[in-house]
């Protein structure tokens, strides 16, 4: 995990492959009459070169390290995924403070009356949002 | 004379107190929300395009043109007060922040201000005059032209944006696969979807904007942990008569510099700041000045910045294809409002048209009469600790995902672009083109196979066209000097290592100039 320009060309190569692969179950077709596959099939060829090239460059360049914070990444991820759940089984008012309360482990000092106040404060403007603006929020 | 009619058929609609509310809410809240730390202009907008949903469409258009704006704004402000780098306004930190050093903040923001004011002004006089114009030459434009033209606003996105071609146009065609995403418009077959019924209908694009741009910044934000000390300084907004007489001629240069590069593909706002600045650098009365702090070097580059962010309209609206990352949000922000941008839009839908370009210049004039004078209240923002920040950022990109198609779904699909959004910013590759490449994919693929279908199969079509020739033409000089100058260089790093054995690190180190 030492390399960042190695690390990118492979990410490109993997990301080429997929959509490639994937294209090749499609009929492709040929030129003057071209099927669904054909053209997601040229683009990952497109993208396969690019990743290669990276590699390739990649020799050339200094080496530079990858970080990767997984905590709070996971907390953010998880905080939305918690929201779409939790408002879609019991409602959204519950949602969103789950996802505050969720959220703040990612911030550093987690306090539960500021957590409080936010969550009333963005309960109010949803609330806003659904009667003046007209969205269509199940809150309640 | 037929434009000062049709300006005066804008004004009557962007001057009914409807539009004129939208125009304004639109400048405050873009304003407010592009000083947050790590916000952009994409992400500004990303975040915000959820409030237009319920607004009827012209409204709807002037507002978000409005968010725009203020966004550009709001960055500029924060270059200027804190030396906050966005992508958007890394010329304003250079001489704005040397200002706020030297005391002279309200100065600098007040150039600012007006430098926006003179440039826009100059930039809607050139829409007025070019949109028309050059939709009369997009109906010249075959499907082989306009492959070829999304082609060369790639390559010059890819360019600009990252600096490296490589990684710019492997994050397009990254964009291009994902646009592929759901039922083929020719045949009906479904591609990708993993059998997800939600799929079929393509990824939202305001699930990869908000995942790629919101989310993904604020967890680097939290992950960077910088608590930002908020401006505290006074400021003293009005100039001397010498002090605004010095920013005239320098914000009329940047304003013609950037109502032409704004124009051209893959251009906008950054290279526009970029090459004014450059160029008051050269000719201005004060050059030997800038970069320590002078009015020239503020004004020059907001002028740029504000008539490029204009004019990049142009080919969004004549045309059909937007130009740079932000337009392509903004044509998607107008497909959704139902409204397909190209030639057809200005004779189809006159008061959208011409009612949006005037609604620029109102919007400039709020900015000016409301947000300058206002900017000390604004800057109260950044007494907002982050940690109360990013839930409600947070809140607003689930909203936001949610509102599209009153679909909770659609936030697992956020979340997911939330990842790999993540994931890119760790390797270093700018999303922005991404988001091109997902707007432009659906287009080019349809074109490249309309084009073929014409030809027969044979590719010579391409190059038998005028047009896509010249276009194509361009891109192979360009791929050609990338190419060149990535060997000249590595020869020369090679060079240098084996003349001294110690410079190894240094010549690695001074590969970061221009790379393929």
């Amino acid at each position: 995990m030492n390399n960042r320009h190695l690390l990118r060309g492979l990410f490109l190569i993997a990301i080429s492959l997929a959509f490639g692969i994937g294209a090749l179950q499609y009929r492709i077709g040929h030129f003057d009459r071209a099927g669904p596959g054909l053209f997601p099939l040229m683009v990952s060829c497109l993208l396969l070169l690019i990743g290669i090239a990276t590699i390739v460059r990649s020799r050339y360049l200094e080496r530079l390290p990858m970080e990767f914070n997984y905590r709070n990444i996971a907390i953010i991820l998880a905080s939305l995924c918690g929201f779409a759940l939790v408002s879609e089984h019991v409602k959204m008012i519950a949602g969103i403070v789950f996802m505050v309360f969720c959220a703040s482990f990612a911030g550093g000092h987690f306090s539960v009356s500021r957590n409080i106040k936010i969550a009333v404060g963005l309960v109010a403007i949803a609330l806003v949002f659904q009667k003046l603006l007209g969205f269509n929020l199940p809150l309640y | 004379m037929d434009i000062l009619h049709n300006l005066a058929f804008g004004f009557e609609h962007a001057l009914t107190w409807q539009n004129l509310l939208f125009c304004a809410i639109g400048c405050v809240v873009g304003t407010l929300v592009g000083l947050l730390p790590g916000l952009g202009p994409l992400a500004t907008i990303s975040i915000l395009l959820p409030l237009t949903y319920s607004i009827p469409t012209g409204g709807a258009l002037i507002m978000l043109a409005g968010i725009y704006y203020g966004a550009q704004y709001g960055d500029s402000v924060s270059a200027i007060t804190m030396k906050i780098p966005h992508a958007s306004s890394i010329v304003a930190c250079i001489d704005g922040y040397k200002m706020t050093l030297k005391g002279q903040t309200g100065l600098a923001l007040f150039t600012a201000g007006v430098s926006s004011f003179i440039g826009g002004t100059v930039a809607i006089i050139v829409l007025s005059f070019f949109a028309p114009m050059l939709g009369e030459v997009a109906f010249l434009f075959g499907p082989a032209d306009y492959c070829a033209l999304m082609l060369v606003g790639f390559v010059c996105v890819s360019f600009v944006t990252t600096g490296n071609l490589l990684d710019g146009l492997s994050m397009c065609l990254i964009g291009v696969l994902l646009g592929q995403v759901g039922t083929d418009v020719n045949s009906g077959q479904e591609r990708y979807t993993l059998g997800f019924p939600f799929l079929a209908e393509g990824i939202g694009l305001v699930s990869i904007a908000l995942g790629c741009f919101g989310i993904a910044e604020i967890t680097k934000n939290l992950d960077n942990k910088d608590e930002r000390t908020p401006f505290n300084g006074k400021i003293h907004l009005l100039p001397t008569w010498p002090e605004f007489k010095r920013i005239i001629p320098s914000a009329l240069r940047g304003s013609v510099v950037g109502s032409f590069l704004g124009i051209l593909p893959g251009g906008g706002p950054t290279i526009a700041q970029f090459a004014a600045y450059a160029i008051d650098k050269k000719v201005s009365k004060y050059k030997d000045e800038i970069g320590t702090g002078v009015i020239e070097g503020v004004a020059g580059q907001a002028a740029a910045d504000e008539a490029a962010a204009r004019t990049s309209f142009i080919p969004l609206m004549s045309i059909g294809i937007p130009e740079n990352a932000v337009m392509a949000l903004m044509m998607a922000a107008f497909i959704i409002k139902g409204i397909q941008p190209g030639p057809n839009m200005i004779a189809g839908h006159p008061d959208l048209f011409w009612g949006l370009v005037a609604s620029m210049w109102v919007g400039n004039v709020f900015l000016v009469v409301l947000n300058v004078p206002l900017v000390r209240y604004w800057l109260s923002v950044f007494k907002i600790p982050y940690a109360v920040l990013f839930p409600s950022i947070l809140f607003f990109c689930c909203i936001g995902t949610f509102s599209v198609n009153n679909n909770l779904d659609d936030i697992f699909i956020t979340a997911l672009f939330g990842l790999i959004g993540y994931i890119f910013l760790r390797l270093d590759l700018d999303p922005a083109p991404l988001l091109l490449g997902f707007i432009l994919g659906p287009m080019l693929e349809e074109n490249f196979r309309r084009a073929l279908l014409i030809s027969r199969g044979s590719f010579e079509i391409f190059v038998t066209r005028p047009i896509s020739a010249t276009l194509l033409a361009i891109i192979a000089a360009f791929v050609a000097w990338q190419v060149a100058a990535f060997v000249a260089q590595s020869r020369r790093a090679k060079a240098a290592r084996a003349g001294l054995p110690g410079a190894d690190a240094v010549g690695a180190a001074d590969a970061g100039a221009p790379q393929v």
